[in-house]
């Protein structure tokens, strides 16, 4: 009953919405441009303007400003909540769509102008935004034009908009002006000093949900206060589920007194609860019915390995388990369709760079006649001591190469790039997609996943071994590749480079595939952590094997280039990418 | 007036007198297109010696170097190579891309860039000491990573190291106006154009616009080419296959060039 009395309601309340927002809206809906759809190539043109490269692009909030308004605008909200451009240390926030031009490259343009003038900006202010849009506006004639334009068609719509024009600080505050970038509505709301509570509005922008759903809430500001908002038509409990209950045996806990200097680190970084944006906000439930039927099973009772502590500058001698285990009961799958398209491009790619033409010289028989080394002969004097070996082949399947990929599938690759794709789901297809390429090219491969539960527990999985052909059921072991517990990368450096050092390959290559800083439960974090994995990777290239690494961590710079070197590490931004990327630069690591 | 037109960046120039005085190779790293090659070529004409290059490939061998018999109707007779005839004549010897020969092939230059002086020829059982005006130059550019190249540090290690990389924004304008006779306004657009898409590394384009795809785009514009067009051909399209990228750089030249519709 209550069920049917909430959703009538909330259909009165779209229907007037509707009325009030049709009378007063001054925007060009059918041109409305959104974020969503030019995110890349705005992040792209950030850069391309000098904007700090760690700045990430989101989507802002909506603030409440006070204006002149007229009676309908007062009873329908509209003209009180803005959705203004507004940046702090960390990130840009844009607005989720723009209609207030009447062209969709104009609206678009307004991204692009916002971006450009985020790079200028320093203190958010009204002098600063002026400065701002001189220097672009001198600079550029496509943003001179574009703000021309822009200035006249708002002031035309927007009477309050005219200090733009006339630049009279004294009115500035009568009305937000789309074109610039305001600072964070903390600052405002504290310098303002409202105590209003904002209230939630009733609007209704089909489109902008799912943007306004993944939006940066303003935590400080608003910090969940609507708890009470939204309550559940039915019991929780009545749903069945199944709890898996882990007894967690914390009597072996490194008692380090470091320990607890290394979570302090960490707690700056914890981030606080985000609030679900729209009332109609829905719950989703994802009930896993299909049984699992994969079993993880274990080779053997592991094996001891060292590990290097740097506080003593010394191994701790046997002091890692590592536990081998392969997953059975596998269901062999096809490349998946998603993939293909990626595949069939990379493929293409490997064709026309004829990698595999090795020539061979100095042979007895061969495709082709060697001239020289037959006029070689010809100048010796005394023939008869001189090889006949002219000629010269091109041979193929020559690439002396083995590489052997370890992916990290610690817990945080569970953390999403999107709300859809998690990094794990970007790593298992690029472990695919690269896997069909490296077949392509008759390299030799092996691919390993590991994940550990402090030191006496390292899990080293196996996917495919060197011997094993590539097929459909490594394929599935891919897809069946779980996320789970914490990254001790040194102790599975190591193990790789065990088996690497048996391959004869003269060319060896470890490939490392993580989203992050090594860390464990234990002490296995912060610097000890990478000083460990540092001096693994001495260990691997003291074997004449070359680590690279390929992460999907934003911030990841400097660690990275400590541990591998300035070239020894690619950061991919854009983790979609990860299946494209992970290929090419294989294949300019090795052409 | 000289043929070549260079125009210092830094104190290039007089390290390379230095280095000719005492007889020290040189080893240049930058980046495509900044001015490696026409600064020797420069240098060569300023000191009055012949420039032999040769540009290394994978396939190049020792003999492409040092030189190989060859065959005529009285039967063989020995070509000297690039190498070998600098090292008899005098004159620069330029190397270039040297990381893309295989490392067995640059041993050979090993005895020339130390203090010997020397190349033996194993073929013809020959040791020639160099001339007085020989001098060995190589370059590279280190933006390309790669496992299964690099320079040995041996090789590496025998060289005075001269790193370039983009002129500076003054200094690519007065370059491009020079080269290309493009007029002051245009080439302060193409060089902001160009720092602006220095911005990006390596993980969005896999090499930054050079000096010379700047002067590409200036020429096309002085034969009276519309200059979005012009850069859209000289630089957007040589930068990146990738739809994106190609479209953010469009953007960027329609800023700057206004797109006649």
């Amino acid at each position: 009953m209550i069920h049917y009395w909430l959703e009538f309601e909330e259909s009165i309340g779209k229907v007037w919405d509707k009325y009030l927002n049709k009378k007063v809206d001054k925007f060009h809906e059918e041109q409305r441009v959104y974020f969503s759809d030019i995110s890349k190539s705005l992040n792209l043109f950030h850069r391309l303007m000098g904007g700090e490269k760690g700045k990430d692009l989101q989507i802002t909030d909506k603030r409440y400003i006070q204006t002149n308004r007229t009676l309908l605008e007062k009873i329908s909200f509209l003209g009180q909540e803005f959705y203004l451009t507004w940046q702090d240390e960390e990130s840009l926030y844009l607005p989720a769509s723009f209609a207030y031009f009447p062209t969709k490259e104009k609206n678009e343009m307004l991204y692009y102008w916002l971006v450009a003038m985020a790079t200028q900006v320093k203190d958010n202010d009204f002098k600063q935004n002026q400065l701002a849009t001189d220097s672009l506006t001198s600079r550029y004639s496509g943003f001179n034009t574009f703000y021309e334009y822009a200035t006249t068609y708002l002031i035309q719509r927007y009477k309050q908009l005219s200090f733009v024009k006339s630049l009279d600080e004294n009115l500035i505050n009568n009305y937000p002006n789309p074109l610039w970038i305001y600072d964070s509505p903390i600052t405002l709301y504290k310098a303002n000093n409202s105590e209003d509570e904002p209230q939630e509005p009733t609007r209704e922008e089909s489109k902008d949900k799912t943007d306004e759903l993944q939006m940066k809430k303003q935590t400080k500001q608003i910090d969940d206060k609507h708890e009470t908002d939204g309550f559940l038509a039915f019991l929780p409990e009545s749903l069945m589920s199944i709890f898996e209950q882990v007894n967690v045996d914390r009597c072996e806990d490194d008692s380090f007194d470091e320990d607890a200097l290394y979570h302090a680190e960490d707690l700056d970084e914890i981030t606080i609860g985000q609030k679900q944006a729209n009332l109609s906000a829905r719950i989703k439930m994802d009930l896993e019915l299909l049984p699992d039927t994969t079993v993880i099973y274990p080779l053997g009772k592991g094996h001891y390995i060292d590990e290097w502590d740097y506080l003593k500058s010394d191994y701790l001698v046997k002091y890692v388990r590592i536990l081998p285990q392969i997953m059975t009961n596998v269901v062999p799958i096809e490349l998946p369709l998603r993939l293909k398209k990626t595949v069939r491009k990379i493929q293409n790619e490997l064709d026309l760079l004829q990698l595999n033409r090795i020539k061979n010289d100095h042979l007895p028989y061969g495709d082709e006649i060697n001239m020289d080394s037959w006029i070689e002969y010809c100048s010796h004097q005394n023939k008869s001591m001189h090889h006949q070996n002219f000629y010269t082949t091109f041979e193929k399947k020559t690439r002396d190469m083995s590489t052997l990929i370890l992916a990290d599938i610690s817990l945080s690759t569970e953390g999403g790039i999107t709300q859809e794709v998690r990094i794990i789901d970007v790593i298992k297809d690029s472990l695919m997609v690269f896997s069909e390429a490296l077949e392509k090219l008759q390299d030799k491969f092996a691919i390993y996943t590991f994940s550990s539960l402090q030191n006496k527990k390292v899990y080293f999985n196996i996917i495919k071994n060197f011997k094993e052909p590539y097929s459909n059921l490594i394929r599935g072991r891919v897809e069946a590749i779980k996320p789970q517990y914490y990254t001790r990368m040194g102790s599975a450096i190591r193990e790789s480079t065990k088996i690497l050092d048996k391959q004869q390959s003269s060319n060896k290559l470890l490939l490392i595939i993580s989203d992050g800083k090594p860390n464990d439960e234990d002490r296995y974090d912060g610097r000890y952590g990478i000083e460990d994995t540092k001096k693994a990777l001495e260990e691997a290239k003291r074997k004449g094997i070359t680590p690279f690494c390929i992460t999907v961590d934003m911030d990841a710079k400097e660690y990275l280039g400590y541990l591998f070197g300035r070239d020894g590490y690619a950061v991919v931004r854009d983790g979609q990418k990860l299946p494209k990327v992970l290929t090419d630069v294989y294949i300019n690591l090795t052409k | 007036m000289s043929k070549n037109y260079y125009l210092p960046q830094s104190n290039e120039i007089e390290l390379f007198e230095a280095a000719v005085e005492m007889n020290l190779p040189i080893l240049i790293k930058g980046p495509t297109g900044c001015g490696k090659t026409r600064f020797i070529e420069s240098m060569g004409e300023k000191l009055g010696r012949d420039v032999y290059t040769v540009v290394c490939h994978d396939d190049l061998s020792a003999a492409d170097l040092v030189g190989r018999h060859l065959i005529n109707e009285e039967g063989t007779y020995w070509q000297d190579g690039p190498l070998t005839k600098a090292v008899r004549n005098g004159g620069i010897c330029y190397i270039d891309e040297i990381i893309e020969a295989r490392k067995d092939t640059t041993v050979v230059l090993h005895s020339l860039a130390d203090y010997r002086r020397v190349l033996p020829i194993d073929r013809t059982g020959e040791t020639i000491e160099a001339h007085p005006d020989f001098m060995l130059v190589v370059s590279y550019n280190p933006g390309y990573q790669n496992v299964l190249k690099g320079m040995k540090p041996s090789t590496k290690q025998r060289f005075i190291s001269l790193s370039f990389d983009y002129p500076k924004p003054e200094i690519e304008k007065e370059v491009l106006i020079k080269e290309s006779g493009i007029d002051e306004t245009t080439a302060q657009k193409l060089v902001d154009i160009a720092s602006e898409i220095r911005q990006l590394d390596d993980t969005d384009i896999q090499e930054a616009v050079s000096t010379r795809l700047l002067i590409y785009a200036g020429k096309l514009i002085v034969k009276g080419f519309d200059p979005y067009q012009a850069c859209i051909h000289s630089i957007v399209e040589s930068l990146s296959d990738e739809k994106e990228v190609l479209e953010v750089l469009e953007k960027l030249i329609a800023l700057h060039f206004e797109k006649r519709v």
